[in-house]
């Protein structure tokens, strides 16, 4: 078992089974639907043009490679469909390195070999990402193999093993072929899947958006400029937008869609479901800069005399942002707000205990507060929540602390 | 009506900045030189090269925004991907030493402007060096760029000394349109000066860095045509101010047969006596916000490019440790570009000649790397050059590259 990178195997001789030198390796393939990591064939070039060679007729690869087949019985080389070309689609092209969060630029790929029995197995196990792929490629045919082989021994390898390597392919079709589905990406916390895709060009963003799973998109959306939460979404279709968008928390919803174009956002919100498109339709109406346009319509709200088993029964089925569940909220006749529970006070108190005996005093605003003054009620009084009231003393919505946060970072 | 005239103002706002900024760049210390030479050399006789090489710069400049716009990518990126390693090693080698050269020339710009109004270049130059780190460092793309802006509209100044030298307009228009007379041709001090033009207009590092800008400021290929009209006005005012500076000098200095000069800073001192006091003050107080401009703009589009290329870590959101190689480059060049000029004795004439020949063996490379990208289809889909435009561009090209080249091979020899 032994590494060889792919530069030492780009313009290698292949030799057949008669010895002799028949071309040259222009291209390694990877068929990610037969095998993740295996190498499917090599592309030789040969003086009858270019001719696959089975992964499982190659005796040994090195300075040279060489074949057990004659070169007459290899096929010729046609299509790029469902395979991975590591020299085109890697070498020198960004990808994700889901381990360090970030992207970054292949200088080389390393490739292990293993011989079993009559051929010779070779498998994709890492990208090169440091000085000694640069190295190796920019010194190949100008420093003897040997003495070059030395020398980059001494260099500390920065390579990502495979697993952690996310391709960027901006072709919806060939994703699906190469079997690209930004898995790891997606596991990722929201915030880094951010910082990566600012990293990205426009294109490669959309196929991210495009591919993982709504809910991560949506909460990604979340965490990027608005700006570049324009951009994208007005890159993707408008159904795929629709599904993103109705995963976001309502008050990020109708601050991106306030900031589309007025087209863009009814189109959007045509394809929505019914109950969120009546929940952002809600917000979008106030100012963007008051306590409405800044509050979000999840939260959880129970009538003044449940006890804390209720509160629980409530808490289970809540399916809003975690930051929203900090405060329980009691309701009297007529959907009044009378009260507010921490989420703590529950915690430690028993079953049936009356929620009324827990609430604490609240503090609350009108949905047309302006921001500034609410940030001001937070910092007076220490909130993690605000609760927003109607003219009638409804609670209509509340304000977290983390939205406060982020709008004392953006205040233009 | 007024709605929708009020829209679109607001969306060529929104877009432009980019193209306008690099047209505007690229008249610096250097450039105001040339062009001061020329006016003070030949007089209006040279105002009609400035309609052709506004084309060039226009179809030039169109070239790179477009492919910023529509890959979103920056040109050593495109360039390491279609081209791989070892080009881009080569090529960021060379762009690096070339704006390395630049750099010395935009403090001995700002140097020189000082010292005209008797301030000490061992005060101005650190001063000047510490300014262009902070804005820079300290910036965003949006704040950098309306610094940028207020500068370029600064170029104004040059305009104003224009018009107080008092200009022969009928003679100054008249020449600016017809055709030179062929006799001038055979002069060799003539042509060389067409050159000379010609080479100061279009530098390697303004694809870079307009591509890079086009790209951050998240331009996308349906925005194009109004970045497009970004080129567009930007050149067009760029070429006005060199005009204004030919015509200038072209009024005063030749008009009373001071021919020779050799700087931005000493055709300042000769418009003195003969244009009067302020538009000696706009020229001097020109020649220092270009020069600044420039010395802002070219070390950290330097650091961008090549860390791109070579696919190391970039970026001022970064700390130091996370892209060591980003802020090495970029406080290097600075470091190093200001501080020759404080060396006693340095061959500050040679090392600006020296600049003028590593932007002429540069530019073909990258222009060339240009064309190919931007005619890639795969990369660029139906935004490639359309077939009389890469006539026109190729020839353009071609032209360009053989006066570079003609320039170089001059000032080799003498």
């Amino acid at each position: 078992m032994s590494i060889v990178a792919l530069s030492e195997l780009l313009g290698a001789a292949v030799r057949d089974a008669s010895g002799a030198v028949r071309g040259r390796v222009r291209e390694i393939a990877v068929a990610p639907q037969d095998h993740p990591t295996r190498i499917a064939f090599l592309v030789v070039r040969t003086a009858e043009g270019e001719r696959m060679l089975p992964h499982d007729e190659i005796k040994s690869a090195g300075v040279s490679v060489r074949a057990v087949t004659e070169a007459g019985q290899w096929d010729r080389f046609s299509s790029t469909d469902g395979v991975l070309l590591l020299k085109r689609d890697l070498l020198d092209q960004q990808i994700i390195d889901i381990h360090g969060r970030k992207v970054v630029r292949v200088n080389d790929v390393e490739l292990e070999s293993t011989p079993v029995n009559s051929h010779l197995l070779l498998n994709v196990v890492s990208v090169d990402v440091g000085a000694r792929g640069a190295i190796r490629r920019l010194s190949k045919g100008l420093v003897p193999s040997f003495t070059l082989r030395a020398l980059l021994e001494k260099i500390p390898p920065r390579v990502i093993p495979w697993q952690f390597v996310d391709l960027l392919e901006t072709d919806p079709a060939r994703r699906v072929k190469l079997k690209i589905a930004y898995k790891g990406l997606a596991q990722l916390h929201p915030a880094d899947i951010a910082d990566i895709v600012e990293d990205l060009p426009p294109a490669e963003r959309e196929a991210v958006f495009e591919t993982i799973d709504e809910e991560v998109a949506a909460e990604t959306l979340e965490e990027l400029d608005p700006d570049v939460q324009v951009a994208i979404v007005e890159s993707l279709d408008k159904d795929r937008a629709a599904d993103i968008v109705e995963e976001m928390d309502p008050d990020a919803a109708a601050d991106l869609l306030g900031d589309l174009p007025e087209e863009q956002s009814a189109e959007i919100l045509k394809e929505m479901q019914p109950e969120e498109r009546q929940e952002v339709t809600q917000l979008l109406e106030f100012g963007e800069h008051t306590a409405a346009g800044r509050m979000t319509t999840e939260f959880i709200s129970v009538v003044e005399t449940a006890v804390v088993d209720d509160a629980i029964e409530a808490l289970k089925g809540f399916e809003g942002s975690r930051e929203a569940v900090a405060t329980i909220y009691l309701t009297g006749p007529g959907s009044k707000l009378v009260g507010a529970v921490p989420l703590v006070r529950i915690a430690i108190s028993s079953p049936a205990a009356q929620l009324s005996d827990l609430s604490e005093p609240y503090v609350a605003c009108a949905p047309d507060t302006p921001q500034d003054e609410v940030a001001a009620l937070f910092d007076k009084y220490n909130l993690i929540t605000l609760a927003v009231v109607d003219e009638h003393g409804r609670i209509s919505g509340i304000i977290t602390a983390d939205d406060v946060i982020s709008m004392l970072r953006h205040r233009d | 009506m007024l709605k929708s005239w009020r829209v679109r103002l607001a969306l060529v706002l929104a877009v432009v900045g980019p193209g306008f900024i690099t047209a505007n760049v690229d008249n610096d210390a250097g450039g105001i030189a040339t062009y001061s030479v020329a006016g003070a050399q030949f007089g209006y006789t040279l105002l009609w090269t400035m309609i052709p090489i506004t084309i060039a710069l226009v179809i030039i400049q169109e070239m790179s925004s477009r492919m910023g716009a529509v890959t979103g990518k920056g040109l050593s990126d495109l360039i390491r991907e279609e081209f791989g390693l070892r080009a881009t090693f080569l090529l960021m080698i060379a762009l690096f030493v070339t704006n390395f050269f630049n750099i010395i020339g935009e403090f001995a710009g700002v140097a020189s402007s000082f010292e005209l109004f008797g301030v000490s270049k061992y005060i101005v130059v650190p001063v000047a060096a510490f300014v262009v780190w902070g804005i820079v460092v300290h910036g965003t793309y949006s704040t950098v760029e309306k610094v940028f802006l207020s500068a370029s509209a600064f170029y104004v100044a040059y305009i104003v000394s224009g018009v107080l030298a008092h200009p022969d307009w009928r003679a100054a228009a008249l020449s600016t349109v017809t055709r030179p007379e062929s006799a001038g041709f055979r002069n060799y001090g003539y042509l060389s000066m067409i050159i000379g033009l010609a080479g100061t207009t279009i530098a390697p590092w303004m694809q870079f860095y307009l591509q890079a800008s086009i790209v951050e400021k998240g331009v996308t290929a349906r925005q194009y045509a109004t970045s497009r009209l970004d080129v567009i006005i930007g050149c067009l005012f760029a070429a006005i101010v060199a005009w204004f500076i030919v015509v200038a000098c072209a009024a005063t200095l030749h008009s009373v047969g001071k021919y020779t000069i050799e700087s931005g800073a000493d055709a300042a001192q000769a418009l003195r006596p003969l244009a009067g006091e302020y538009a000696y003050l706009l020229f001097a107080a020109g020649l220092f916000n270009a020069s600044l401009f420039a010395a802002s703009i070219l070390p950290i589009s330097t650091a961008y490019a090549v860390c791109e290329g070579l696919g190391l870590e970039s970026g001022l959101d970064k700390r130091f440790e996370e892209a060591p190689a980003f802020y090495w480059l970029y406080t290097l060049l600075i470091v190093f570009g200001a501080g020759v000029i404080l060396l006693p004795r340095f061959p500050l004439f040679r090392v600006m000649v020296l600049s003028q020949v590593a932007n002429g063996v540069l530019l073909p490379f990258v222009l060339i790397f240009v064309l190919l990208l931007v005619n890639d289809r795969e990369l660029m889909g139906n935004y490639v050059n359309s077939k009389w435009y890469n006539v026109v561009s190729w020839i353009t090209v071609g032209v360009m590259i053989a006066l570079t080249l003609a320039m170089v091979i001059a000032q080799a020899k003498g």
